[in-house]
């Protein structure tokens, strides 16, 4: 009895040569031709729309092609009383909204123009008796948020303003037997929560809590035949994977522990030669977020036509030499 | 087909109002879906009701979604007024279209503080997006509040308990009734966590929220836990891919070792524990357990009995499990799912039998995992710090003990006087051979891969050469 490893199969006329200039076209283009429906379906997380869209276009070097200030003036009108910062106008305020908005700022060095010590004390107000950080004001508790204030205060130079020993007590509860980490203390192991919480450690300074060994292990059998990885076992490749369990080995130092020839390949093979982009996988519809995490992986695995990006900010270096923050990671 | 703006708004608000009535004529509604259908054909609502499937004609959402949700947000940026009534139908529709549409659940929560809405309400009105959205994380989150709010009465009426005469016999009636809805509440959500993992495979939110039911309704009730271990069984026999329906099996092993186990005389010692330890957490449906097995003072020797005899179901369970994953593993050659779930339960058990200072093999990080997080064996915190710089790839300083079966456990010592037979457990000469039982006879590569990565996995990481 045979069975089919889920993976897929990348064929021989799959892109495999890097096209940075139908990218950089179709992210241009995208807010543009906005579709009522499309535009108000995914509006409830347009913040990082905007951050995937530019930091994708600052990593091509293209970041001169948005509309800068247009953008500021529409990061300023979602802050809240608060201090928090919604996905857009008139929606609510939440983590995530918040730190994607400070890292679209970092990126046009106009941090300035928002209530930073705002800002720092909605993320301070959301920090629990045992650490933990809700989302928001209604209460849900997340290591991805914890991994949110962390970033955001690091970005604002403001660490010192929460508890971290308390924070890492709690990203740490979240450890699991394999040396992942899930969403809560008790949950699955999930790559795209270990991206989180091994960027939460490596920027409070607490990798050395990691079994790095262990992690690394985990890590590296989410690579597949077709060189994709997965999120979690006998799930599909996926390039927003890929770029998830790349940069937690970078940032464990374990990052030779993959075939990146092969990684190369599945990420090139998702591209759409037509609209430029890439998708999950080849062949489906690309969007900007796979378009950002296809590129910084290229930039982790080395593409020199691509900004250097940092694996814990998912940023380009330059701009957190410009910011003054430095993350140190595992050797 | 409607297109100028006040066509647009004549045909909305009946789409709206078309289910609102769908709803009141028929309550028991349990699936929403969109019906491919490019063109309004025929002069009829595009609203479908079919027995008990909600349907909405494809061509109608792009009016109708833009439309609700714009309003919304007008009235949440107060440049338009809507009545509490037009709130409740507006946010319904907007999230059965667009269940991650946070702010939505977000204007749900206040109404449901100020009373315009019933938690059930919304657990019902979650259900019905989860039909068509089985991962919609903002679905997921919005449950789990609500059911907070649920805790909170109940615990609010607890507090209340001691009170004389009539007023102690109405409340204690109340605390009857509002745990019982708990054990009902409970249970639905059991269901609903199963409908959404059928429905998507290996659905991080399904499974993750299941957890989190347990951690907060049923903290400490072994029974709860137990009934879920063998109610999971068949499932998992049929979903042998869904590494996330196993992965909460591995959960329910874990808090049953931290409740039949570590808790060292009896479930009601354990519950006061566990509540101690985890502070904010309240489990209500325990407590009425505890309450309902009773204090016995003096009763040591019962307690030690119950002790051997949690002792012994925890060989059973454990027994079971692996015989579960060997025929799984023979059955379905190939799944890397059924072997990470080996690795995880033979690692649990491991882990069990050792002894508390030897109960480190989790790398560098254990000092601190054990004990905040990791229930397993809380009394090592301080032991553990002395030998947690033992090598990452478990090469240890001291020998390890190699057949759990032919060691008695002290512990275990009066089971084995009064020679109740017991299942042998797994133990890693047995481990090996079972591995080399599948690769002597292999003809899959995948599984032939997995198995040869569990080998090395029992060399490494539980620290024993062949």
């Amino acid at each position: 009895m045979g069975t089919q490893v889920k993976d897929v199969i990348i064929k021989p006329d799959a892109p495999s040569a890097l096209l940075l200039d139908k990218h950089a076209d179709y992210i241009a283009a995208y807010g543009s031709k906005k579709d009522d429906y499309e535009y108000t379906l995914s509006e409830y997380l347009r913040m990082s729309g905007i951050y995937w869209g530019l930091t994708v276009m600052d990593l091509m070097g293209q970041l001169p092609r948005m509309s800068r200030q247009e953008i500021i003036d529409f990061i300023k009108a979602c802050q809240h009383e608060c201090g928090g910062i919604s996905a857009s106008i008139g929606h609510d305020p939440h983590l995530l909204y918040t730190l994607s908005a400070v890292q679209i700022l970092c990126l046009y060095d106009s941090v300035d123009t928002i209530d930073v010590d705002k800002v720092v004390d909605y993320v301070k107000g959301l920090q629990q008796e045992d650490g933990s950080f809700a989302g928001d004001k209604w209460g849900e508790i997340d290591t991805r948020f914890s991994f949110c204030a962390v970033a955001t205060l690091a970005l604002l130079g403001k660490m010192n303003t929460v508890n971290v020993d308390r924070a890492v007590q709690f990203v740490l509860s979240c450890m699991n037997f394999d040396g992942g980490f899930g969403c809560r203390p008790g949950s699955e192991s999930h790559a795209g929560q270990i991206y989180c919480c091994t960027g939460f450690l490596a920027l409070t300074g607490q990798l050395h809590q990691v079994n790095a060994d262990l992690l690394g292990w985990w890590l590296c059998e989410r690579q597949l035949p077709s060189g994709g990885l997965n999120g979690r076992p006998e799930k599909l490749p996926d390039v927003c994977y890929s770029w998830w369990v790349l940069a937690s080995l970078k940032i464990i130092g374990r990052i030779h522990w993959i075939d990146k020839a092969k990684l190369r390949t599945f990420i090139l093979a998702c591209q759409d030669e037509e609209t430029g982009g890439f998708a999950d996988r080849p062949g489906d519809m690309v969007d900007p977020f796979h378009t950002l995490f296809g590129v910084a992986g290229l930039s982790l695995l080395g593409d020199e036509q691509i900004k250097p990006v940092n694996p814990v900010l998912c940023m380009p270096e330059d701009v957190l030499q410009r910011v003054g923050l430095q993350v140190d990671l595992l050797s | 087909m409607a297109e100028s703006e006040e066509e647009v708004d004549v045909l909305v608000q009946r789409v709206v109002k078309d289910i609102t009535n769908a709803f009141k004529r028929n309550p028991n509604i349990d699936e929403i879906g969109v019906i491919p259908c490019p063109e309004a054909r025929y002069n009829r609502s595009p609203i479908v009701l079919v027995e008990n499937k909600l349907g909405v004609e494809s061509w109608c959402v792009k009016f109708l979604l833009p439309y609700v949700h714009n309003k919304l947000l007008l009235y949440r940026q107060r440049k338009h007024w809507l009545e509490r009534d037009a709130l409740v139908d507006i946010t319904c529709t907007v999230l059965l279209l667009n269940p991650d549409f946070t702010t939505a659940w977000n204007v749900r929560k206040e109404l449901l503080q100020c009373g315009v809405l019933n938690p059930e309400k919304d657990l019902y009105l979650g259900k019905l997006a989860l039909t068509k959205f089985p991962k919609s994380p903002e679905t997921w989150i919005h449950r789990r509040w609500v059911l907070q709010q649920i805790l909170h009465q109940f615990s609010a009426v607890d507090v209340k308990q001691p009170h004389q005469g009539e007023a102690e016999q109405a409340d204690a009636e109340r605390g009857q009734e509002l745990s019982e809805h708990l054990a009902r509440t409970l249970h639905q959500e059991m269901k609903v966590c199963s409908e959404a993992a059928c429905r998507y495979p290996s659905n991080y939110n399904a499974w993750s929220h299941r957890i989190w039911v347990l951690q907060h309704l049923a903290k400490g009730n072994v029974k709860v836990f137990h009934d879920e271990l063998s109610s999971m069984r068949l499932w998992v026999s049929m979903h042998v891919s869904d590494h996330s329906g196993f992965h909460y099996r591995q959960f329910l092993l874990k808090e049953l070792i931290t409740e039949l186990w570590q808790a060292p005389a009896g479930t009601t010692t354990a519950s006061s524990q566990h509540q101690s330890s985890t502070g904010s957490s309240s489990s209500p449906l325990h407590q009425s357990h505890s309450q309902a097995n009773g204090e016995s003072p003096g009763a040591e020797a019962a307690a030690e009995e119950e002790r051997q005899l949690s002792f012994s179901t925890l060989i059973q369970l454990f027994y079971a499990e692996m015989e579960l994953c060997s025929d799984l593993i023979q059955s379905f050659p190939g799944h890397e799912t059924l072997w990470s779930h080996r690795r995880n339960v033979f690692y649990l058990w491991q882990n069990l039998r050792r002894e508390p200072h030897q109960c480190s093999s989790n790398g560098g990080v254990e000092s601190v995992h054990l004990s905040d997080s990791d229930p397993v064996l809380p009394e090592v915190e301080a032991q553990s710090a002395a030998g947690q710089k033992e090598a990452v790839n478990g090469q240890r300083n001291e020998p390890m003990e190699v057949d759990g079966a032919s060691l008695p456990h002290p512990r275990d010592s009066k089971r084995l006087k009064r020679g109740v037979p017991l299942p042998a457990p797994p133990a890693l000469p047995s481990e090996y051979s079972f591995v080399n039982s599948i690769l002597d006879r292999c003809t899959n590569p995948d599984q032939r891969r997995f198995a040869l990565a569990y080998k090395k996995w029992l060399d490494t990481v539980i620290g024993q050469q062949p």
